[in-house]
């Protein structure tokens, strides 16, 4: 049973005086995140990339060199905004002044959206620095649609918001996680990150079919992917992003092109950061699978 | 406290405390235990914060070795649970912990040595802004001179050191075998700014250190003058000021001189 859909009903279209939501975000192509080791690189042989993510908060300081190369790195490629300390489902009031940092660096770099991830990171005025896991209740979904309703009103934008790889589960959960994120979609308004490496490393946590994660996203909301490596450690895995991304992952994106189809895609390395010819191999495989699986008419339509 | 509310307060007590009381509220896997699966957060907040605290002192860590760093960051991490959402900032107090707390304030030159190495961080993405050039100070009048006030460049710090760390820093840095922690008997006094991108220091002496420390305090140029031939010849005094300024204006510290209040 699907308990989300029966859940009451908050969009922010039915509520007066809210903006109209956000138009889709454009198809961007086949990217990368953008890592200081790779700095000298970009700018001086404008690697065939189609766009870069930047982490927020490594660009969310007074000034210096990592803001003077991302002015640069933004001349010449689309960006994306992502961010590790929105904390949208902490149930401590939000952090204004973070907010506030988000939306001046968001002025500065006009990026195409901005995403974090359906997680928490602290209360009591702490930051543990982690994408904490959520119970999947109604409770909490009517926590986290309020919170991202309000989040989209500050920045005037809708965000995107990235499922994330969990290690474990609560004996509360009223739903599963991808109802949760459809109900948080369509209620708030919110576009969805669909990192298939996290589809794949909580399926394996906690013994679901990764394929059920894929047939219960509603398509229409999905306007990103990312693809990363994690490290498996027997009887879990560990998203750790410090490995190539491996062959089930491969695997699970092909179905995701399958069933969301044209969807902007980047690699994702966090450590033991590669030389940057690696990485744009891996980029070269997401465009090359994306072509082998999706007619021309759709991957190329503007 | 709501159902949610009371979960997050669970959650969080565990992993900063060890109490495990949220155990309760989860389930164990199909491969594993309840106990593992929560300990990988447990144990990804104290990796992930002192492998920040390695990025941010590369030398300290250098200078300790992995395993006292990484004891030491522990402490810290214990000590000094993140408040700030950017983990930028993290390591911001760990001079002030290694001078306060023991064994590390047995040893004054590690809380140096981090001292140095925080302000060539925070030199590094401090605001930008636009500096003054020699062009600019030709503009004034000779009479004017003596009313002048300086905006010193908001990358710019300066460090009093009792031992001698910069010296270990520069050791450390060019990969050579530091020189043993001596405590000085005049402090080390350092200029720390960021030249274009990248962050420097040097040593001042005690007389431009107590001009910089002046100017940057709003002191206007002919009263500086002044308290420079209190510390040698008077007669030189008005020369060996317009000489550190000089020198300032060059090394781009300053962004800003006015006339007057």
């Amino acid at each position: 049973m699907n308990v989300a859909s029966k859940l009451r009903d908050s969009t922010a279209a039915a509520r007066p005086g809210r903006p109209a939501p956000s138009a889709k975000p454009p198809f961007l192509g086949f990217g990368l995140g953008l890592r200081a080791q790779h700095y000298d690189e970009i700018l001086n042989g404008n690697p065939p990339i189609d766009w870069f993510e930047v982490i927020s908060e490594n660009y969310m300081l007074p000034g210096g060199q990592p803001l003077r190369v991302l002015d640069r790195i933004r001349e010449r490629y689309p960006v994306v905004m992502h961010g590790v300390s929105l904390s949208i489902a902490s149930t401590a009031p939000p952090n204004f002044e973070y907010l506030q940092g988000l939306r001046d660096l968001a002025r500065r770099v006009e990026p195409q959206w901005i995403s974090d991830h359906l997680c928490w990171t602290g209360v009591h005025g702490k930051n543990l620095h982690d994408l904490l896991p959520i119970p999947y209740t109604r409770e909490a979904l009517d926590h986290v649609v309020s919170r991202v309703q309000l989040v989209q009103d500050y920045l005037g934008r809708a965000i995107v918001l990235e499922n994330v790889s969990t290690y474990v589960q609560f004996n509360n959960s009223e739903m599963t996680e991808w109802e949760f994120l459809s109900e948080l979609s369509r209620r708030s308004g919110c576009w969805l990150l669909f990192d298939v490496n996290n589809v794949y490393v909580s399926a394996f946590n906690h013994g679901y079919d990764p394929h059920a994660f894929l047939a219960g996203i509603p398509a229409d909301r999905v306007v990103q992917f990312h693809m990363a490596g994690h490290s498996h450690m027997g009887t879990h895995i560990i998203d750790t992003h410090d490995h190539p991304v491996c062959e089930d992952v491969w695997e699970l994106y092909v179905a995701a092109l399958k069933r969301f189809g044209r969807v902007s895609t980047m690699i994702e390395r966090d450590d033991n950061i590669p030389p940057l010819d690696e990485l744009i191999v891996e980029v070269n495989l997401t465009r090359e699978i994306a072509a082998r699986v999706l007619p021309p008419p759709i991957l190329h339509a503007r | 406290m709501s159902d949610f509310a009371s979960q997050q307060n669970d959650f969080q007590r565990g992993i900063l405390t060890g109490d495990e009381s949220v155990l309760t509220e989860i389930l164990d896997s199909p491969k594993e235990k309840r106990e593992i699966l929560f300990g990988v957060y447990k144990h990804a907040y104290g990796s992930r914060l002192v492998e920040a605290m390695r990025n941010d002192h590369k030398l300290l860590h250098g200078y300790l070795g992995d395993e006292m760093f990484d004891a030491m960051g522990h402490a810290y991490v214990a000590a000094n649970p993140s408040q700030h959402p950017n983990l930028r900032w993290f390591s911001q107090a760990l001079p002030d912990f290694l001078k306060s707390t023991e064994p590390y304030s047995d040893h004054p030159v590690l809380s140096d040595l981090a001292a140095l190495e925080k302000a060539l961080n925070d030199a590094f993405d401090a605001e930008d802004a636009t500096v003054l050039t020699l062009a600019d100070m030709a503009g004034f009048a000779p009479e004017a001179w003596a009313d002048l006030r300086f905006r010193t460049h908001p990358s710019v710090f300066r460090l009093d050191l009792w031992t001698n760390a910069s010296a270990i820093w520069l050791a450390l840095k060019n990969d050579e075998t530091p020189p043993d922690a001596v405590a000085l008997q005049q402090p080390c006094h350092l200029l720390i700014w960021r030249q274009d991108v990248t962050p420097m220091f040097r040593d001042l002496g005690s007389e431009e250190a107590m001009m910089w420390n002046e100017a940057a305090g709003g002191i206007p140029f002919g009263v500086l003058c002044s308290m420079l031939a209190t510390y040698d010849d008077p007669d030189g005094a008005a020369a060996r000021g317009a000489g550190y300024l000089h020198g300032w204006v060059t090394a781009r510290l300053l962004t800003g001189v006015s006339v007057g209040d």
